[in-house]
C-alpha cells in the first residue's frame, strides 16, 4: 500500500512539474505568437522577391533556399486560378521555381490581412500548432504593361512551433523553432 | 663779550640747522605723497582702462588672463567708486563667460564621447544593420554586407535572437549565421532587432552575436 501511495505521489509530482514547464506565461506565449506571424511575413517578402522579374537568378535561388528553411520538409503550397476550379499543390522549391517561370513580363504580389484564424494550441507532444490566414493579390502584366491576369486568394497556413535546443559556443541554447506547414487555398476571386 | 657773541652764533646756527632740517623733511613727505597720489591715479586709470576694455571685449586676453587681471586690480584695493562699479560689472561678465566655457567644454566632451561610442563595434554593427535594411539597391546592400562581414571571424558566426526575456530567462528564435542574417536584412528591408551582446576573439573579430527584439 505504501509503495502504491509513494508511486502515485511521484506521478503527481512529475505530472505537476511537467505541467508547470508546459504552461507558458502570457508574455512568452505572445512572443512566440508574434514570431510565427513574423515568419509568415518573411515568407510574403520572399515570394515577392522571387516573383519579381527584376530579381537576378542567383538572388532568387538564394532567397528560395531561405524560404525553404521556413517550411516543414513535406509542406505543400496550393496554387489556384480563376480560370480553373482545380488547385495545384507544389512542394516548396517547385512552387518557387514555378513562380520564377510565370509567363508575365511583370508580376506584383502583395500579402495583407495576415492574422491568426486559429491560435497556437499546445499539442500532447509539446508542439504548438495554429493557423494563420493571409490574403494574396496577384497581378501579371504583359510586355506592353497591360494587366493580363489578376486574382485575390485567401490562403491558410498551418504553423508549428516547437521548443528545441542546440549547442552554441559550448552552451545549450533553448529556442522556438517555427516551421510552416501546408499553405491551403481557401478562396480565389477575380478582384 | 666774545663769549656772548660765540653763544649767539651757536644759538643761531642751531636754529638754522633745526629750521632747515624741518623744511627738508616736509618737502620729502610732500614729494612722497605726490608720488603716491600719482601712482594711485595711474593705477586707477590703468584699472579703468583694462576693466572697460574687458567689458567692451576689446582685449585679446583669454578668460584666464582676464580673471588674473581682475584679481590683480582687486588686490590693489583702490577703493575707487568707478573702479568698484567696473569690477562688479566685469566679474558678472566673466562669470557668464566662465559658465559658457564650461557648457562648451561639456558639449565638446559629450561630442567626443559620442564619436568614441560610434566607433565601438556594437554601434558600428547597429549602424550597418540599419544601412543594409535601408539600402537603395541590392548592389549597395551587398557592398555593405561584405564590409560588415569583415568585422566577423567567419561568415558562419552564430547569431542568436532573443524574442522574450519574460520569467527571467531568454527565449530565442532559431539561431542563424551572420551571413544569412545580413541577407535577411537585405531581403526583408527591416531591422527589427538591437544588438544585445557581442563576443570577440583575440584578433578583435566578432565570434558570436546576440540580438534582441525591439
Amino acid at each position: 500500500m505504501k509503495k502504491i501511495i509513494a508511486t502515485l505521489a511521484l506521478l503527481v509530482l512529475v505530472a505537476g512539474t511537467a505541467m508547470a514547464q508546459d504552461e507558458l506565461s502570457f508574455e512568452r506565449k505572445q512572443a512566440i505568437d508574434s514570431l510565427a506571424l513574423e515568419k509568415v511575413r518573411d515568407l510574403s517578402k520572399y515570394i515577392k522577391i522571387v516573383g519579381s522579374k527584376e530579381t537576378a537568378w542567383s538572388e532568387a535561388n538564394r532567397v528560395i533556399d531561405r524560404a525553404e528553411e521556413l517550411f516543414m520538409s513535406n509542406a505543400e503550397i496550393g496554387v489556384s486560378s480563376i480560370s480553373s476550379n482545380k488547385i495545384k499543390y507544389f512542394k516548396v522549391r517547385p512552387y518557387f521555381e514555378h513562380l520564377m517561370r510565370l509567363n508575365y513580363d511583370r508580376v506584383e504580389i502583395e500579402w495583407y490581412n495576415i492574422e491568426y484564424v486559429s491560435d497556437l494550441q499546445r499539442q500532447p507532444d509539446g508542439t504548438y500548432v495554429g493557423v494563420i490566414t493571409i490574403f494574396q493579390t496577384f497581378r501579371g502584366y504583359n510586355k506592353e504593361g497591360q494587366l493580363e491576369y489578376k486574382d485575390t486568394t485567401k490562403k491558410d497556413i498551418t504553423v508549428y512551433v516547437k521548443r528545441k535546443e542546440t549547442q552554441i559556443g559550448g552552451r545549450m541554447i533553448g529556442f522556438w523553432d517555427v516551421l510552416l506547414g501546408d499553405m491551403r487555398v481557401k478562396e480565389t476571386a477575380n478582384k | 663779550m666774545k663769549n656772548k657773541i660765540t653763544t649767539v652764533l651757536l644759538v643761531l646756527l642751531a636754529a638754522f640747522v633745526t629750521l632747515g632740517g624741518t623744511s627738508s623733511c616736509n618737502s620729502k613727505k610732500k614729494a612722497a605723497k605726490a608720488a603716491a597720489e600719482a601712482e594711485y591715479k595711474a593705477r586707477v586709470a590703468e584699472a579703468v582702462r583694462d576693466l572697460t576694455a574687458i567689458l567692451d571685449d576689446e582685449t585679446a586676453w583669454t578668460l584666464e588672463e582676464k580673471e588674473h587681471r581682475v584679481q590683480t586690480i582687486k588686490d590693489w584695493n583702490l577703493q575707487n567708486a568707478e573702479v568698484d562699479d567696473l569690477l562688479f560689472q566685469v566679474e558678472k561678465k566673466l562669470a557668464r563667460e566662465r559658465a559658457q566655457a564650461a557648457q562648451r567644454a561639456e558639449e565638446e566632451r559629450r561630442a567626443a564621447e559620442e564619436a568614441a561610442k560610434a566607433q565601438q563595434p556594437k554601434n558600428v554593427l547597429e549602424k550597418n544593420f540599419a544601412s543594409i535594411a535601408n539600402a537603395g539597391s541590392i548592389a549597395q546592400a551587398n557592398r555593405l554586407i561584405n564590409e560588415t562581414l569583415q568585422l566577423f571571424s567567419s561568415n558562419d558566426v552564430p547569431v542568436l535572437i532573443i524574442i522574450s526575456q519574460a520569467g527571467g530567462f531568454n527565449d530565442y528564435d532559431r539561431p542563424t549565421t551572420i551571413e544569412n542574417y545580413l541577407n535577411y536584412l537585405k531581403d526583408q528591408k527591416v531591422n527589427r532587432n538591437n544588438v544585445h551582446e557581442l563576443k570577440f576573439n583575440d584578433n578583435g573579430k566578432i565570434t558570436e552575436v546576440e540580438l534582441i527584439k525591439r
